[in-house]
């Protein structure tokens, strides 16, 4: 009886938070998968059941190029993985040795992620201006480039994709690195004495003792970076809304014109279930490959 | 220690509730929730309301001089009407109010576009009929026909302010540099023009890229001054076929001038402001957008140069001519169907007003009837005006005149043009097949 009580209790307690999360979270995303299977234009009270006509529309249509859009997003954050995240883990792992102005440096870094996007974007928008922009100023000055001629940092569809990654890359390293200088902090410096004494260079201790302890976060950073570059919008929407030529697409911009400007609600409901899909499906693959290496990886 | 802890938590938590009961002492700012005073002399209506007002008139914007003195005349008009005002950027506005209407968070009033675009929102039946409160002005005060863009199944859904129409800005100073005194009025004259000013080196137009909309105030005026307004007319609003034949030759006539370098190559990363800010440096001949911007191209402290404005010269004789113009009265003040009948009074006389303060300004032509005294009017906005007294057709603006969807494939195909991705024959194909 009275453990029954005790149940009854916890899950009383548990009730709001759940209620919250269900209301929240799950809710609008069961909604999402619901408009998703439908043609609505989100104002009117029609809707026309079409199954997956919608998902099928998003990967076939040449006009929306989701697939397109989904290769930019993968790529960047390979990007995030393969350089924004590694460039981070030394700026933690230097900053993390106790150097002179240490919390200069962490301040210096971080000081991106408290920048507002929309004002990252303006501020990157001057350096890229083909006029007057610093990139293409420098270049005529080292006579790389004509005193009339101008490289169209954000205006060629070749350049453009390229050119959007730098200032998404560069506003998160602070954060990944905040992160990871946390773990860094946080292993024993038994540990690296140790290490030491046995005879370890600084590389070697940063390699098989400090990296190693740091995996839980490392992961994490892995899992954001991923997911942040699928769920990336604002900073491409400030820079060049998808142009040119839809060269710097990424499903958010598409998803968001489907929405609010084309009125296709349901196409854009299904955009949503995509990117969540895939957000889970990146999470769960990297969550994975990390456990892997947890039982197997050790030499 | 704990006691004197206890007492300010106590103290804390009494201050908090009687915030929260002055908060109610306030007007409610629920749209729906409105409440009758003594009547006062000279005022429209003594309700009163928490209005929200959203529209695009942000600061700096050229609407803003005849929004302030829109608002605050309206203080006296409507003395109890307290307004929250909250102001968007041009594109990043129309995915907002979208998002609204369909979440039914409707503001009050607001600004929009008429034509396809307002039509959804009147069609869903989130937008206020406002057929009573401007029963009193029509046919006076404001001509029945400014109000066709608005009007869905015979009911008025939206307030015009100002008209405006495309046109073709031009740099005196610089076009004296070629020998012409005057915009030119056929293509081959434009052309002779243009060919002169890239051999002195000078950039003649200017268009941004980036904004696919600033494309189609060069793409439409060509396609009209090649196939006719009634043509296009037919094509943006009756569904007649894009499988015209004069559209291909428009569009390639476009991609020839981007191609003798007519255009500036890094528009394409510009945005509009950008674009606008080069033409007001001089840095181009000429920047063909909305008559909206008389007002700044007016200002001499903004502008150091001659500046006049026309129409976009006729392309090809045979089916077009002088006077046929794209745009109209496409600004509109609409109100929430769940606002109060305040708010649709409020509206009608908001708009009214941004219409006169508008004229003023040199924002835009005016959709009602001018009143008071008019003659600060600039040069420019009476040149408009002269332009659109000799009119003999108006297409509205594309993106306007079509579904969300229809517009948004439009321009699509139109940034495709301007990117040289297709030819005239491609963007005919192209809309033949998407468009419904």
């Amino acid at each position: 009886m009275k453990k029954k009580s005790q149940k009854l209790t916890i899950f009383l307690f548990l009730l709001p938070a759940l209620l919250l999360f269900v209301g929240l979270l799950i809710s609008p995303i069961i909604m999402s998968i619901y408009y998703s299977l439908f043609e609505w234009n989100g104002m009117n009270s029609e809707m026309n059941f079409i199954g997956l006509g919608n998902y099928s529309e998003m990967f076939s249509s040449d006009l929306i190029r989701f697939g397109n859009a989904l290769k930019n997003s993968l790529i960047l954050a390979a990007l995030s993985v393969f350089l924004q995240l590694p460039f981070s883990l030394a700026l933690a792992l230097a900053l993390g040795k106790k150097i002179k102005g240490e919390r200069f440096f962490l301040s210096v870094y971080f000081m991106p992620v408290l920048i507002s996007t929309v004002v990252i974007g303006q501020l990157w928008l001057k350096i890229y201006n083909p006029d007057y922009g610093i990139i293409n100023s420098a270049l005529r000055g080292l006579g790389l480039l004509g005193e009339k001629d101008s490289i169209l940092w954000l205006g060629d569809k070749d350049l453009a994709l390229g050119a959007v990654f730098v200032p998404t890359l560069w506003q998160y390293v602070g954060y990944h690195m905040l992160l990871l200088y946390a773990g860094v902090k946080s292993v024993s410096p038994e540990l690296r004495e140790a290490a030491k004494l046995d005879g370890a260079t600084e590389g070697q201790v940063n390699r098989y003792v400090v990296i190693p302890s740091i995996k839980p976060i490392i992961k994490v950073s892995v899992i954001f970076a991923v997911t942040g570059s699928l769920k990336s919008y604002d900073l491409i929407y400030v820079l060049t809304n998808g142009g040119p030529l839809q060269a710097t697409e990424v499903p958010s911009t598409i998803m968001i014109k489907q929405l609010f400007l084309s009125n296709r609600y349901g196409l854009g409901s299904a955009m949503a279930v995509m990117l969540i899909a895939l957000c889970f499906f990146f999470a769960i693959l990297i969550g994975f490959i990390f456990k892997e290496r947890d039982i197997y990886g050790k030499k | 220690m704990k006691r004197i802890l206890a007492v300010l938590l106590v103290l804390a938590m009494v201050f908090s509730l009687a915030a929260c009961s002055k908060e109610e002492d306030k007007p409610a700012s629920n749209s729906g929730n409105t409440t009758n005073n003594s009547s006062n002399e000279g005022v429209v209506s003594d309700e009163t309301a928490t209005l929200k007002l959203w529209d695009i008139a942000v600061p700096g914007d050229g609407n803003r001089p005849a929004y302030d003195a829109s608002l605050k005349e309206l203080k006296v008009m409507f003395p109890n009407v307290t307004i929250e005002e909250d102001c968007t950027e041009n594109e990043a506005y129309k995915p907002k109010i979208k998002a609204a209407v369909a979440n039914n968070e409707v503001p009050d009033i607001f600004f929009t576009w008429a034509g396809a675009f307002l039509g959804d929102f009147a069609n869903a039946g989130k937008v206020y009929c406002l057929d009573e409160e401007l029963k009193k002005y029509v046919g006076n005060e404001l001509p029945e026909s400014m109000l066709g863009n608005s009007t869905y199944n015979g009911k008025h859904y939206g307030v015009p302010t100002t008209m405006n129409v495309v046109g073709l800005f031009a740099n005196l100073d610089i076009l004296a540099q070629v020998g012409y005194t005057k915009i030119p009025e056929t293509k081959e004259e434009l052309f002779d023009c243009c060919d002169k000013l890239v051999a002195k080196g000078i950039i003649p137009f200017g268009c941004s890229g980036k904004e696919n909309w600033c494309v189609t105030e060069y793409l439409e005026p060509i396609i009209e001054k090649t196939i006719g307004a009634t043509e296009l007319n037919d094509i943006f609003r009756n569904g007649k076929t894009w499988n015209n034949a004069g559209i291909a030759t428009a569009v390639d006539t476009l991609q020839q001038m981007i191609d003798k370098g007519y255009f500036d190559p890094n528009g394409i990363a510009l945005g509009n402001e950008e674009v606008k800010a080069n033409f007001m440096a001089g840095k181009y001949a000429f920047y063909q957008n909305g008559t909206w911007n008389c007002g700044d191209f007016s200002d001499p402290s903004k502008v150091s140069f001659n500046v006049t404005v026309g129409e976009w010269p006729v392309m090809d004789a045979s089916k077009s001519s002088m006077g046929q113009l794209i745009g109209g009265p496409s600004d509109t003040i609409a109100v929430s169907a769940n606002a109060p009948k305040v708010a649709a009074q409020f509206a009608v006389e908001f708009g009214r007003l941004i219409c006169h303060y508008g004229y003023l300004a040199g924002s835009g032509l005016p959709a009602w009837t001018p009143y008071g005294d008019t003659s600060a009017v600039s040069q420019l906005v009476q040149t408009v005006a002269g332009i659109c007294n000799k009119a003999n057709g108006y297409v509205l603006f594309g993106d306007n005149a079509m579904s969300a969807e229809d517009a948004d494939k439009y321009l699509n195909y139109v940034a495709k043009v301007y990117g040289k991705e297709i030819d005239g024959a491609g963007f005919v194909a192209g809309l033949t097949s998407e468009l419904r």
